[in-house]
This record gives structure tokens, sequence and C-alpha cells, in this order.
């Protein structure tokens, strides 16, 4: 008897450490400890059993079986763990579910990415109202009575606002830097600011000219500036963009409010300065005007020009995403076309 | 503007080896930006001088003959041509294969290539003018006359770029660049700014002198439009063409040439950028004045625009009225005629801004206005004068002087600056020594004087009509004579007084990142401009409203007060592609109303605010599914942006509005918004056919952001909290508001109840009619203890009891 249950007993314990899933774990248990097993069995035979060894057999038998119970207990267990939660043969390459879709206009980001990277070097971020009077439009940044801007063909005056005096027309602006003028008027030197916008001309549209687009000016006024201090920001702005370096150069240019005054060029990023159809062959593209503020401009806007002088520059946000991203076509940027703004996230 | 490179050589000694690419490259990065660097003869390649030694007629078709070319070292080719002026014997253009040429001078440039005409061989092509570029410069009398070079004594095979005399360069400058430099309008003044950049020498124009003696006289009323005219009277020409080198630089440039009178005074103008002009004298009543028009004085101009002139407006008088508009155009009447054998010549200087002024009424803008406008230095005059009678005579060499006259009273004035050499160093961040700053600015014309600290600057004539005019100018000669690139870039110092806080700012950035990325919404941006349509859907009333003077469209002269009209429109134009969406627009609005004087007492500007606004819009969600979740993006606006909370409230439908949908937005006690249902009838007028439409508007300017963070810790509960839902039956018309209000409010249903909060709302067959069922979900909980069952049930039980008192609600049974 006893080395029937000790048989009994190894043969379970195989059976139980072989047993690779739950069912046939249960199968095990059925066959040992189960009401007809072999273990219950064997219990049956116990009065047959000499009455001398009677206690000693049962206690082993019940032993063991109470061993095989706890195995198999613990065998469950640790199958459960190893198991999956759902069926094998779940599909792990079917795609995932979307979060809410939405985002912030290409234009958006782009100006976020800039007032970051400008506040870090401690500059302001300036707003100033769409409709400005010709006298902080033109006059206030020198720019002489019959300059053509002025005209109605460049500029979006207002219906009984569009005669008179400068300071008496009102136009949608053609250009933020007035408002700069404006913050130069209540804020005290020195000034780090920069000033995102959108400005207004009146002319014919096409995939590269728009009524509407965006600048972002930065200006700093200070004592002790040189014109050469301006590279420093046109940097800032194209490492910004693109994330590198990218080499600029700095040209003689014209503008009434500053002097001297520049045009601002990089290298062309589409063939890094070799000479392709989109630089027109010269390696350089124009990105925007620069210069020292012009005298007048400080006079106007309360300062001392012997005392102050700066730096500005101003970007066509719109140019800057467009080369950013490709964009071929201006016009996109105010379309509030989902098809096209969805792309941009 | 155009530049001929030999043209310019005339003035400057510029060396044979000169790089090209070099001068361009300084030229743009000192003075003017160079847009193109054209070698002319490019345009000429494989194109030769052949001569016919044969013609026959082409079997096959009427209008085509069989022409033996010469085509050079004695090589004979057939090609088929259609001109009707071919003789044997004459010199040709032909194009070769390979050549670029555009059909009858019109569409895409062709290449040629050996091809058969009707069954005919030819190789390549006997030209027209027009078709190989040189109709102005060639004009044909007749349709299918071809180019006849006979006239120019070279072999058969020659190029034609060396027949012509064409090869040289045509540089292309961007005209934008150089509105602040009126002495470079002509290859003078270039060759002048080349000269100072390379230490050249340039070629001196001497002045023309006279000692005719006549009463010829001109007289100038106004001295101030016109500092300086001079006539003279010249006998001895006629009208016949110019020689061809004249002619040949004229078209280079752009210009097309006329005849010899007229080729000079514009080959002047182009050489010294001092426009002239000749009158037939014979034409010329009595003397010239230059003097204001009269009103309604009328002019008929050289191009047949009849004027009515005013008063504003300079001309050229005779006895009998206006001969030429001044400085702009001149008269058809006595201007050069088939006839003329007499002239007199316009040398004069006319005031910029008056030019200007005449040139745009008129819409009438020519080479001379656009130069004259840039404001030119009177002194250029002499220049161009002595160049004109330099002309005349080569031209016409039994020509007389008989008349003479130069009227210049108030002779031009040089700028004259005072610089301080210290100032000038801190601004070019850099030293240079005396020595260097006097020869750059030698070079460019300035005299300059040295004591001490300080300079003392005289500009030269060409640049003393405003182009330079303080020291910072001077200081910007001196940078670009050494070059922008040889300064490095300096860091600027910076001093942090305090960190950069702007919460206003901030927070408009953080509801936008909030709507985009938070809510799911998709910010546009719109034209602050309106569509009528859509005014007169969302709006419907335009009191109050600004309109542009000269809008986009006549359609779009509204410029808005309210972001909700285009927005729709957005909505509008995306239904096409999208059945649920959501956009938001973050703009300024405009009022006719409030004017205020922030930053000058004289300027007036008008109220202007900038708002939020959103739309969701869906055809696959229940409108009151859509509503709840563009309500919960405002309610949850300011936990997540640090700013005042929103309520709301029914005070004031708009008009917009759905009659049930819609609520107005409060900060504490101000109304600062409103949000909605696009009603039925503003939705179909607005061209939206499936989709409702949420929309919001709230005033930007008027939200509260946060001076901190300011919600406050509370200790985690001790002993646990239950949540027990009821559902109830409450009468359709008792908002939970009022349900809210009741269990919470003032008088709180019993003390421990934490809150109650809405779970959901059921009408339908359930419930008894007139009746909804709402659930609500109960926080009961003590300080002090764990509650016990009873406990929790008595607190509910006055919750019921409360709300069946207060709002009439009562359990619901099943």
């Amino acid at each position: 008897m006893k080395e029937k249950i000790n048989l009994i007993f190894d043969e379970a314990k195989k059976k139980i450490t072989d047993a690779a899933s739950e069912s046939e774990l249960q199968n095990v248990k059925t066959f040992f400890v189960g009401k007809q097993g072999s273990l219950s069995l064997l219990m049956k035979e116990l009065p047959k059993v000499d009455v001398s060894l009677r206690p000693e057999m049962g206690k082993l038998l019940n032993q063991v079986k109470n061993q095989v119970t706890e195995l198999i207990d613990s065998k469950r267990m640790e199958l459960k763990l190893k198991a999956s939660e759902v069926s094998a043969d779940f599909d792990c390459s079917v795609p995932g579910i979307m979060p809410q879709e939405g985002g912030l206009h290409p234009i958006t980001q782009m100006c976020y990415d800039l007032n970051d990277a400008f506040r870090s070097m401690g500059f302001e971020v300036y707003q100033e109202d769409d409709i400005t009077s010709e006298m902080y439009a033109f006059d206030k940044l020198n720019f002489p009575d019959n300059h053509p801007a002025r005209e109605s063909m460049d500029t979006y005056w207002i219906e009984g606002h569009d005669s008179g005096s400068t300071n008496e027309k009102l136009c949608l602006r053609p250009h933020l830097t007035g408002g700069s003028v404006r913050y130069m008027q209540t804020h005290k030197p020195p000034y780090r600011f920069v000033y995102p916008g959108r400005v207004y001309r009146n002319e014919t549209t096409d995939a590269h000219h728009e009524r509407a687009f965006f600048q972002y000016e930065a200006l700093i006024v200070d004592k002790d500036i040189t014109f050469t201090s301006g590279k420093v920001l046109i940097q800032t702005i194209l490492s910004k963009v693109f994330g590198r370096e990218v080499p600029v150069r700095m040209r003689s240019g014209f503008f009434p409010f500053v002097e001297p005054g520049f045009e601002i060029d990089m290298e062309c990023q589409v063939c890094g300065g070799k000479g392709c159809s989109v630089c027109k062959h010269v390696g350089w593209i124009e990105v925007m005007p620069g210069g020292s503020p012009h005298p007048n401009v400080l006079r106007a806007a309360g300062l001392d020009p012997d005392e102050y002088t700066g730096f500005y520059v101003n970007i066509g946000l719109d140019r800057l995403v467009m080369m950013r991203y490709g964009v071929d076509d201006v016009r996109l940027f105010h379309s509030a076309d989902l098809r096209f703004l969805k792309q941009f996230k | 503007m155009k530049l001929s490179l030999s043209w310019i050589k005339d003035y400057v000694d510029l060396p044979e080896d000169t790089d090209l690419k070099k001068l361009a490259y300084d030229l743009t990065m000192d003075t003017v930006e160079v847009e193109d660097v054209e070698f002319l003869a490019n345009r000429f390649d494989k194109m030769v001088v052949g001569v016919i030694e044969a013609i026959e007629q082409h079997p096959d078709a009427d209008k085509l003959r069989v022409c033996k070319v010469d085509i050079g070292d004695g090589e004979i080719k057939n090609i088929v041509c259609g001109g009707i002026n071919l003789e044997v014997g004459m010199r040709v253009a032909v194009s070769c294969p390979g050549a670029v040429v555009r059909w009858h001078g019109e569409g895409e440039p062709v290449v040629i290539k050996n091809a058969k005409l009707r069954g005919v061989p030819s190789y390549g092509m006997i030209c027209a003018s027009s078709e190989i570029g040189l109709g102005d410069l060639f004009p044909a009398k007749e349709e299918a006359e071809i180019l006849d070079l006979s006239d120019f004594d070279v072999p058969a095979g020659t190029a034609i770029a060396d027949a012509l005399d064409l090869n040289d360069v045509i540089l292309e400058i961007d005209n934008k660049s150089m509105t602040n430099r009126p002495d470079l309008w002509g290859h003078y003044g270039i060759a002048r700014e080349i000269a100072a950049l390379y230490n050249l020498k340039l070629k001196e124009i001497k002045p023309f002198e006279t000692d005719v003696q006549s009463d010829f006289n001109v007289e100038i009323d106004d001295t101030v439009r016109c500092p300086r005219y001079i006539g003279v009277q010249i006998e001895g020409v006629n009208v016949k063409p110019a020689p061809f080198k004249m002619q040949s630089r004229i078209w280079r440039v752009g210009m097309r040439p006329i005849n010899a009178l007229v080729d000079i005074t514009n080959y002047v103008m182009l050489a010294t950028g001092n426009p002239t002009h000749a009158f037939d004298a014979t034409q010329i009543e009595d003397h010239i004045v230059v003097r204001r028009a009269k009103d309604n004085e009328r002019l008929l101009l050289l191009n047949d625009k009849e004027l009515e002139l005013c008063s504003d407006d300079l001309v050229i008088t005779d006895a009998c009225g206006p001969v030429a508009l001044a400085g702009v155009m001149g008269g058809a009447k006595d201007s050069i005629l088939p006839t003329t054998e007499q002239v007199i010549l316009e040398v004069a200087n006319f005031e910029s801004t008056g030019i200007r002024r005449t040139a745009l009424r008129y819409d009438n803008r020519t080479e001379a206005s656009s130069r004259y406008e840039k404001a030119i230095d009177p002194e250029r005059c002499d220049q161009a004068l002595s160049l004109s009678m330099q002309y005349f005579k080569e031209i016409y060499p039994e020509v007389k002087v008989t008349g003479y006259c130069d009227k210049y009273e108030n002779r031009l004035k040089r700028a004259e600056i005072d610089v301080n050499l210290t100032w000038l160093e801190k601004r070019l961040g850099k030293h240079l020594t005396n020595e260097d700053i006097r020869n750059k600015l030698e070079l460019l014309g300035f005299e300059v004087a040295i004591n001490g600290e300080d300079m003392h600057v005289i500009a030269p004539t060409w640049r003393s009509t405003g182009d330079i005019s303080i020291k910072d100018d001077v200081m910007e000669e001196v940078a670009r004579m050494y070059g922008y690139d040889n300064f490095e870039a300096t860091p600027f110092t910076t001093s942090f007084e305090s960190a950069i806080n702007q919460k206003d700012k901030d927070l408009v950035r953080n509801i936008k990142e909030y709507l985009a990325i938070r809510c799911g919404m998709q910010e546009v941006y719109t034209y602050p401009w309106m569509n009528d349509t859509y005014v007169n859907a969302v709006l419907q009333d335009t009191e109050g409203v600004l309109k542009l003077s000269t809008p986009p469209a006549p359609n779009l002269k509204y410029i808005r007060s309210s972001l909700l009209p285009n927005l729709c429109e957005a909505v509008t134009k995306n239904e096409r592609y999208f059945d649920d969406f959501s956009i938001f627009e973050e703009a300024q609005v405009f009022y006719d109303r409030n004017y205020t004087s922030p930053y000058d007492e004289t300027e007036s500007l008008p109220e202007q605010k900038r708002k939020i606004a959103g739309a969701f819009a869906s055809s696959t969600r229940k409108i009151e599914t859509l509503f709840r979740e563009a309500k919960g993006v405002l309610e949850y606006m300011s936990r997540y942006t640090h700013m005042e909370a929103f309520t709301f409230k029914k005070e004031e439908k708009p008009v917009w509005s759905d009659n049930v949908v819609w609520m107005n937005i409060y900060v504490q006690d101000e109304c600062i918004g409103e949000m909605g249902l696009l009603s039925k009838k503003v939705a179909l007028d607005c061209g939206i056919k499936n989709l409702s439409v949420i929309l919001f508007e709230i005033d930007s300017t008027m939200l509260k952001p946060l001076i901190s963070r300011t919600n406050k810790f509370e200790h985690l509960a001790e002993y646990p909290e239950t949540d027990y839902d009821v559902s109830m039956l409450f009468d359709v018309n008792t908002t939970w508001n009022e349900i809210y209000d009741a269990i919470m409010g003032p008088k709180k249903a019993a003390a421990l109840l934490k809150e109650a909060a809405f779970i959901d709302e059921y009408r339908g067959k359930q419930v008894p009619a007139g009746k909804k069922s709402v659930t609500i979900r109960l926080t009961i909980g003590s300080p002090e203890k764990t509650l016990t069952s009873e406990e929790i049930e008595k607190v509910a039980s006055q919750v019921l009891s409360k709300l069946n008192k207060k709002v009439g609600g009562e359990l619901r049974t099943q």
C-alpha cells in the first residue's frame, strides 16, 4: 500500500509539472483527487489494510492527497499569471484609436516657437491694434509725404476716415512698425521686444501675394548697440525655424524707417547655397529687411537718437512657414480649409 | 532698370578681366540689388549671317521658296522660307539647328531642328526680326518680311552677335533697391559708384559752352517746382534714323529706338538719368514759359491722352498754351514731327513730389516722371546738356545753335553734416582710422575735414537732394564702403532686471493651446473683412460696423465686429469634406464707436477688441450632445488656463441663435460672451445644409488671468465617502440649475452632503407624460467618522424631501 501511494504521488507530481493549461490541470485533479480519483479509490481500500498499519497508511494517504491538491493549486496560479488576458489570436497590428484631432494654425505654431526663443533672451511679447492712423503708419516712421505706399493702391483705408490730415486718416495697418513706436512711447528704454501680428495690403493676390499676412518684428533699443548686433537677432530666428545655424548676409537696402538699412539674405535651404531655380541661381534668398531705427523714428518715440540706437528686423511669417513646409500657395493660410490645416500637428 | 556694361565702360575704365559675378555681387552687397546678369550674345547662339545664293519655287507650296544659302566656310544649305522680300545676294539671319526662336515673335521659345517642309529638307530657318527678338531694333514693315542685314558688311558665317556688335552684358537692377538713390538712375551714375567701389578713374563730362547771342528766352514762373530750365534752339536737323550703335544701346536696355532726334533725348536720359525733351521749334509761339496749369486747361499728350489740367500741374507753355506736361510727357502738337528741321531742346530740373502727383493723377507714369520723382539734382542738367550737344554734332555735322538760355536761380546747396568720430566708432562697433574714413568718403565724392573728434562732411551735389541728410547717412556710407560682410556679429549685452511676466499674453496662448490640443479644435485664420452674405445672415444689422473705402471686392466692405460671420463661412466651406469638426479663431474686432486717443491726443482710434470664437459642427451627433460638449469646453477652460471661471445665464438671446439653445457667458458680473445653436434660418442663409452648429464667442480682453494658480489644497478625506445615486422624476421644465440649487444652494439639504452631480436625464415611455427622470449622484461623508448605512440613508432622504418640497421631485419607483 505504501509503495502504491508513493507511486501515485510521484505520478501525480510529474503530471502536475507537465500540465500546460488550466483544463489539463483540472483533468489531473479529477484523475488523482476526484471522487473516482486514484487516491480516493485507495482511501476506499483502507479498511482492507492490516489494522496495525491502517492509521499510518490513512495518515500518509491524507498527507499525499493534501500535497497533491496544494501542488495543483499553486500550479494553477502559476498558469494563470503566465497566460494572456485576451485570446491568443489578438491582432496587435490593428491601428490605434486617434486622440481628438485639432491643432494650432501653422502660423501660430511658428509664432510661438519664435516667442519662446526670444523670451528666453529676455524679450517681451507685444501686441497692438490692427486699425491705426496714417500718422503712426507713415509719419512717425519717416515715410516722406509722397511715399507710394501711402496711396490707396497699397493700404486699406477706413470709410469715413480716408481723408483729412494724417492723424485723422485711419487704415488697417500696412506693417507692424508703427505699433513699435507706440510701444516705445509708453515704455521706458532699454527696449527688447518682439511683436507678431497681421498686416494688410491692398493688392492683387496670387500664390505669392496676399492681402492679409503675418509679420514678426523684433526690436532692441539701448545705448551701446552696433548694427552688427542685429545679426544675432536674425540668427536666432532662422536657427529656430530650421533647427540649425543658417548662414546669413546683410547687404545695403533702403527702408524709410531705418538708417542704415539692410536686406537680409539667408543661404538657400534648397540647394545649400550652390544655386538653384528657387534662389534664381545666386545661392541666397531674401528673407527680411532690417536696420537701425531711423533717428526720426526714435525721436517720434520720444528718445534722443544721440543717446539711443538699436536694431530691428521684420520677418514675413507666411514666407518662413512656406519655406519650412514647402507650402506653395500663401492664400491657403487664410482659407480656413481643414484639409490644409489638419496637416500641421 | 537695365544697364549695358559696354555703355558703363564708356565712363569708367573697368579692367577687361573684371569678374562680372563679383561685380554683380559687390554692387548687390554695397549699393543696389543686381537681379540678373545676362550675356546678350547668348540670345543669338547658333545664329549666323547667311548670304542667299539662289532662290527656287517650292514644288508643293505657292508661298514657300527654297533658298540656297551660304552660311560660311563655303557651306551652302537648302533653307525653305516663306519671306516676301527674299533676294539673291541678300544677307539674312539664319537660325541653325539648336538656336532658340519664337514663331512670328510670339509664344513659347522653340528650338530649331533640321526639318522637312512640305517634303523639302530645310536646314534651320531664315528669320524675321521679331523671331529672334530684334523686332524693336529692326521693325518689319510687313508681315512675313524677313530681316535684311545687307547693310552690315560682314562675311557669310559671321555670328549674329558679332555682326550686330551685341557682345554686351546686361545688368538688371531691382528698382526698389534704388528708390533712395536718384544719382544711380543712369549709366553714368552706376559708373561713378563702380569707380568709387573699386577706386577707378571716372570719365568727366565737360560742360557745354556756347557764345551764341540771341533774344531766345525761357521764363520760369514757379522756381520751386522748376529749379532749373535750359532751353537750346538748334537748327539744321531732320528726322532720320539714329546711328545703329545708339539705337542698339537704347534697345538693349529696354526702350524702342524712334528717330535720331527722339533717340538723342532718350539716350541722354539713359546715360545721365536726367530726362530731356525736344520740341519742334516752329510750333512754339513766342517763348517758353514754365508755369502752373490753369484749372481746366487742356493738353493732348504724345500718347493721344487728352488731359483736363489742374493748378497743381506744372506745364511747359508757349503763347498759345501748354505744350508739354512738365517732367512727364510732351504734347502731341509741339513735339518732334516728321517735318521737324529746328528744335528747342529742353534740359530741365523739376521738383520730385509735384511730378509724382501729376503722373499719378493722370495715371501716366513715364520713364521721365519715374526719374524726376526720385529727386534729381539740378547740377546734372550740365551733363545732360553736354552729352546732348555732343550727339547733335555727331549726327548732324551742320547743326547750329541759334539760341541758348539757362535759368537757374536758386542753386543747389550741398548737404553739410557734422559727425562725431567717437559716435561713429560706437555705431560701427569697429575702429577705423581717420584716413580710412576720409578715403572711403572721398571716393564717393564727399569733401571731408577732420578736426580732432569732429568730422565735417560736404556731400556731392548728386547726393544732396535728400539722400544724404543726417550723420547716420554718413555712417551708412562708411559702413557699406567698408563692406557689411567685414563686420563680425557682436552679441548684445543683456541685463535681466526682472522675469518677463505677461499674464494676458500667456492666457490667450493657454486658451488657444487648450482649445487645440485638449479639446481637439482646429485653429483657423480668416480675413478681417466679412462677406455680405454672412453679415446679413449672422449679424443682421450693420450699425456700428466699420467699412473699407476700397474693399477687396464690393461684397467684402464690412470689417468685422464679430468673428462669427467668417467662422460660419468657414463652416460652410468645410461642410463639403467633413461631417463632424470644430474650429476656432482668435482675432481683432472693430467698432465704429468709443473713439479714444491713447497715444497721441490728435489721433482718434476706434474701439478695438480681441475675441475668441469657436464653432462645433456635426451632422452625425445629436444637438443635445453637441451642446453639452461645447459647454464643457467653456466650463473647463478656466481650469486649464488659470483664469476666473465662467458662469452661464440666459439674459439676452443672440440674434443668430436658436430660440431655446443659447446662453450668455459671464465672468463674475460681467457678460463677456455668448454661446448657442445656430438657428435653422441663419444656417440656411449661410448655405449650411446638414450640419448643426454650436457657436461661441468671448471677449478675450475681458478675461481675468489669475495672478497665480489659486486652487487650494484640500485634505484627503480621513473617513470613507459614499456615492449614492438617486433617480427622481421632475416636471420637464424644471432645470438642473434649479435642482442643484435646491440641494446645494445656500441652505444645503444635509450637513453631511459634500456634492451633488448630474449623471443623466431620461425622457420617454418609461416615465409619465410631462415628466423627466434625472439621475443625481450624491457624495456623502463626515470628517469625523465612518458613516453607517442608516446615517447615509438619512442624508439621502433629507435630500429627497428637500427636492420634493422645493422643485416637486418624486422618487422614481421603477
